[in-house]
């Protein structure tokens, strides 16, 4: 027993030391399996420091290491002992590799969350100090993501201390830790709100900061702080926001560089949102107009995403006023990437509208959209469809929208014929019957010949739901015939639509029609003389007797014409023929016999 | 057994590989199917062509949705599974899934980068050590190779070959003597097959890729006529229509990976033959964009711009 209690450490040992990395991986992915069969002391006492050696090692086994540690509290020792794990983590937090070192803060974080404040004086303030004044910006870069998650635990003269580094870290040298300033500011402001009796901290000591980091002369430091203004803006008073914010916010929505205008607009309903409704309608409103009219496509883009959102906030002269005439000009937009944002938002605004100004506005957007050179400003339009048909009902949006439509459905692009089919059993629920055989029948016939085997198949679904919609009689009148006609094409892959409609349909129809029609197709089609269609058939009759075998005439007819069929099919000279009629004789009857696959 | 072979070919439709043992079981059934084919494969029509896929995963995919699936739809496919894309070992291991559990449905017959030589220069075989950790299922893979087919005869009337002819070979009999089942020489009639090129030129040339050669449409003319082929289907060189006919139809080039290496912006084609060996020519895109089709180099990158 005594032997078997050094087992695992040695073990981890030596497969850490192995040269292949997954058994590296492995090990390290095992580590706490092995600090539990070591024990908390042992863990504490042999395991951690071993592993603070561990350094020199692959990027990918430093990551799942950096990972593990997160999790190891309580395989110290629970709460009391969780500083020991920061030993090792802090040499991760330092090394060359971001993502290793991303991860080792983020373990880092986790476990100051959960140690008390006089163990966060003394075991993580100096490790902080360590990082934050670290010689290598890879070191100062991860320090910063580390202030936000234990301030709000941390001694009260330790916190002065905290903001005093991490302003320090703003004025970094370099523009990686200004970066990472920039990005860890948001979350140590809500820390520090979060504080009771600190909010006039956040204006002192991390407002200029904020104003610092929002004029650096860097790019990518600037657009890093959209996010960090949101931060403050939730936690000020509108009156503050304006007195503090304002003059910084109008200069990120104007900025230089295309970067952070792009941040901008990205993030501009959440900004919207945190500043309150006087300085939307004051401020925000104008600022997103001139954002939808961007230089760059890619600003444009990003804002037509926040459109419905946007709107949301603010009544419904100023959408008709101010948004809508952006959108008229987006729909037209000479880059295809904002329409088909645009494309994907603008049913968003239905809701918002109602109905006659739906109508009014918006119809002939969509049908312009649908009419959009490139295939995913239709498709996106068309996969929102079902929030305008809410507003306006089906009649209306089919008749404005039906020629659109149909030219779609002949769409050079496969795809898009196929968001078009997805939608007809839907149109066809609340078109009727009549106007469907007048309108869109043919076209649904017209599918099932696709030089596209996916629509062919599409097709057939298809054919199944408005089985289902409009009842079997109907497809016995309508449908079947036309099905059944494909059985006599010269090319296979077409003949191989009919036995697929059928197999699909099969569920929704019943022993008549399967007996009067869709049976003698099918058995006919058993002595093909091309294979493929010949084991399709014998999966369709498969299919065809799980629904006949509900009803006592089901099985008669199973036992008469199905059986039979199966069982010549079973004798085929085609192995896959074979394969699939035995399967099929085995599920119909319960006793096929097994023949193994031939595989030589 | 079947069931086995359906689960895997499931979890490798998802994109997901299979575990190693498993890849050696595969690649020693396919190796006891493969044997018994000739150095040219017979094939019944009717049947669909298809040109390079070089690891382009959901390409392949969308090819099935284009064609139909396998085996509903019966397919050649004329080498280059592997090399340049990022999930050569999901195609080449769902292509030979198909072959063992289909055997007469799908032939697949050898390209120039199914080598040991090519794929440690072009991505099959880092891929496989990225994926599994050594290199043993590049070397089953590999193994797999030296036993693929060097073309195919579909209703005796269709020649398919993955790069062209070789002037070693004036008749197919000549490629039946070949014993194929070795790493592809840097010469001679089996390389040739595997490297050569059509040109506008008469006779044969020397060809710029270093193996095989370039042929004119005289050699294709007395080929054709010799063995009694109405078309040569061939695949080996990208073209952005998806497929080329040359020489009064004698010969097509069909290309399978839509915008090639992810970047080339051409689009792709199948050659279906129906029962009456009538050609269709399906040109298709590529796949939807999706996170998935193109992986990050790192696997995650949260900023946008950094």
């Amino acid at each position: 027993m005594a032997d078997d209690s050094v087992y695992p450490i040695h073990l981890l040992m030596d497969e850490l030391k192995s040269e292949d990395v997954m058994l590296r991986l492995t090990s390290i992915r095992r580590l706490s399996t092995i600090a539990l069969a070591l024990g908390p002391q042992r863990t504490r006492e042999e395991l951690i420091p071993f592993l603070q050696d561990q350094l020199d090692d692959e990027d990918e086994v430093l990551l799942v290491l950096a990972e593990e540690l997160g999790g190891f509290a309580e395989y110290v020792g629970g709460k009391e002992w969780a500083w020991t794990v920061l030993g090792p983590l802090e040499n991760l937090a330092a090394v060359e590799e971001t993502l290793v070192r991303d991860k080792a803060a983020e373990s880092i974080s986790k476990i100051t969350v959960q140690i008390s404040p006089q163990a966060l004086d003394q075991h993580f303030l100096p490790l902080l100090k360590r990082l934050s004044g670290g010689d290598w910006f890879t070191s100062r870069t991860s320090a910063c993501a580390l202030y936000a998650a234990p301030y709000p635990k941390a001694p009260t003269e330790m916190q002065a201390e905290m903001r005093r580094m991490f302003q320090q870290l703003g004025s970094d040298d370099t523009p990686m830790v200004r970066r990472a300033v920039a990005k860890a500011l948001g979350p140590l402001a809500k820390a520090v709100a979060s504080v009771p009796g600190q909010k006039s901290l956040l204006i002192s000591d991390l407002l200029p900061l904020y104003r610092k980091l929002a004029s650096d002369d860097q790019d990518s430091v600037r657009l890093l702080t959209i996010p960090d203004l949101i931060a403050f803006a939730q936690n000020l008073s509108p009156e503050e926001v304006k007195e503090y914010l304002l003059d910084v916010m109008r200069a990120s929505v104007s900025d230089k560089s295309w970067r952070v205008r792009y941040m901008v607009a990205n993030e501009f309903v959440g900004l919207a949102e945190a500043v309150g409704e006087n300085i939307v309608r004051d401020e925000l409103v104008r600022a997103f107009v001139g954002l939808l009219k961007d230089n760059e496509a890619e600003v444009r883009t990003a804002g037509a995403g926040q459109i419905p959102g946007f709107a949301k906030l603010v009544d419904r002269d100023t959408i008709l006023s101010r948004l809508l005439p952006c959108v008229k000009d987006l729909s037209t937009d000479s880059s295809q990437h904002v329409r088909a944002a645009l494309a994907m938002q603008i049913s968003g605004l239905a809701p918002l509208l109602g109905k006659d100004l739906t109508i009014e506005h918006l119809l002939p957007l969509f049908l312009q959209l649908l009419k959009d050179d490139f295939s995913e400003v239709r498709l996106n339009l068309i996969s929102k469809l079902e929030m305008v048909n809410n507003v306006i009902g089906i009649e209306r949006l089919s008749q404005a929208l039906l020629p659109a439509i149909i030219e779609l459905a002949e769409d050079k692009q496969w795809r898009v014929r196929q968001a078009i089919i997805e939608y007809i059993p839907l149109l066809a629920t609340q078109l009727g019957v009549q106007f469907f055989d007048d309108k869109l029948g043919a076209l649904c016939m017209s599918w099932l010949g696709d030089t596209v085997f996916s629509i062919r198949e599409a097709a057939t679904i298809n054919l199944k739901k408005l089985t289902d919609v409009f009842g079997v009689e109907w497809a016995r009148a309508t449908i079947i015939p036309k099905v059944l006609e494909m059985g006599d094409h010269p090319n296979y892959l077409y003949r191989m639509t009919t036995i697929f409609a059928i197999t699909t349909m099969a569920s929704s129809l019943n022993v008549q029609i399967i007996r009067d029609t869709v049976l003698d197709a099918a058995l006919s089609l058993s002595e093909d003389p091309i294979p493929n269609i010949r084991f399709n058939v014998a999966k369709c009759l498969e299919t065809l007797a799980g629904v006949l075998s509900t009803s006592p005439d089901g099985q008669e007819l199973i036992q008469r014409r199905i059986i039979p069929a199966v069982s010549k099919l079973q004798n085929d000279t085609d192995a896959d023929v074979r394969y699939f009629s035995n399967k099929a004789m085995e599920r119909t009857v319960g006793d096929g016999a097994e023949e193994p696959m031939v595989l030589s | 057994m079947a069931s086995d072979l359906d689960k895997q070919l499931e979890q490798l439709k998802r994109c997901e590989i299979i575990p190693e043992p498993a890849v050696k079981d595969l690649c020693q059934k396919a190796k006891e199917i493969l044997i018994e084919e000739g150095n040219v494969q017979y094939v019944d029509s009717p049947v669909t062509i298809c040109g390079d896929i070089h690891g382009q995963f959901f390409d392949l995919m969308e090819l099935f949705k284009v064609g139909g699936s396998c085996p509903e739809t019966s397919y050649v496919f004329m080498g280059d599974f592997v090399d340049r894309g990022f999930y050569s070992v999901e195609t080449f291991l769902i292509l030979l899934l198909l072959k063992v559990r289909y055997p007469d449905r799908i032939t697949l017959i050898r390209g120039n980068h199914e080598s040991r030589q090519i794929t440690q220069v072009y991505g099959f075989y880092d891929e496989c050590m990225r994926k599994y950790g050594s290199s043993n299922v590049w070397r089953y893979c590999c193994d797999v190779f030296d036993y693929l087919s060097l073309g195919a005869v579909v209703d005796g009337r269709v020649f398919c070959v993955h790069g062209g002819l070789s002037p070693s070979i004036a008749r197919l009999d000549q490629i039946r003597v070949i014993d194929r089942r070795q790493e592809v020489p840097h010469e001679g009639p089996m390389c040739d097959l595997l490297w050569s090129d059509p040109d506008d030129i008469v006779n044969w040339g020397m060809s710029p890729r270093g193996a095989g050669f370039l042929f004119g449409g005289d050699i294709v003319d007395q080929f054709n006529r010799n063995n009694d082929i109405e078309l040569i289907a061939r695949a080996h060189q990208l073209v952005m229509e998806g497929y080329k006919l040359m020489f009064d139809r004698k010969i097509v080039t069909v290309w399978s990976a839509p915008n090639y290496c992810y970047r080339c912006g051409n689009v792709a084609s199948i050659l279906e033959l129906d029962e009456d060996l009538r050609q269709e020519y399906k040109v298709f895109d590529c796949a939807a964009p999706d996170a998935k089709s193109i992986p990050q180099k790192r696997p995650l990158m949260h900023e946008y711009f950094l």
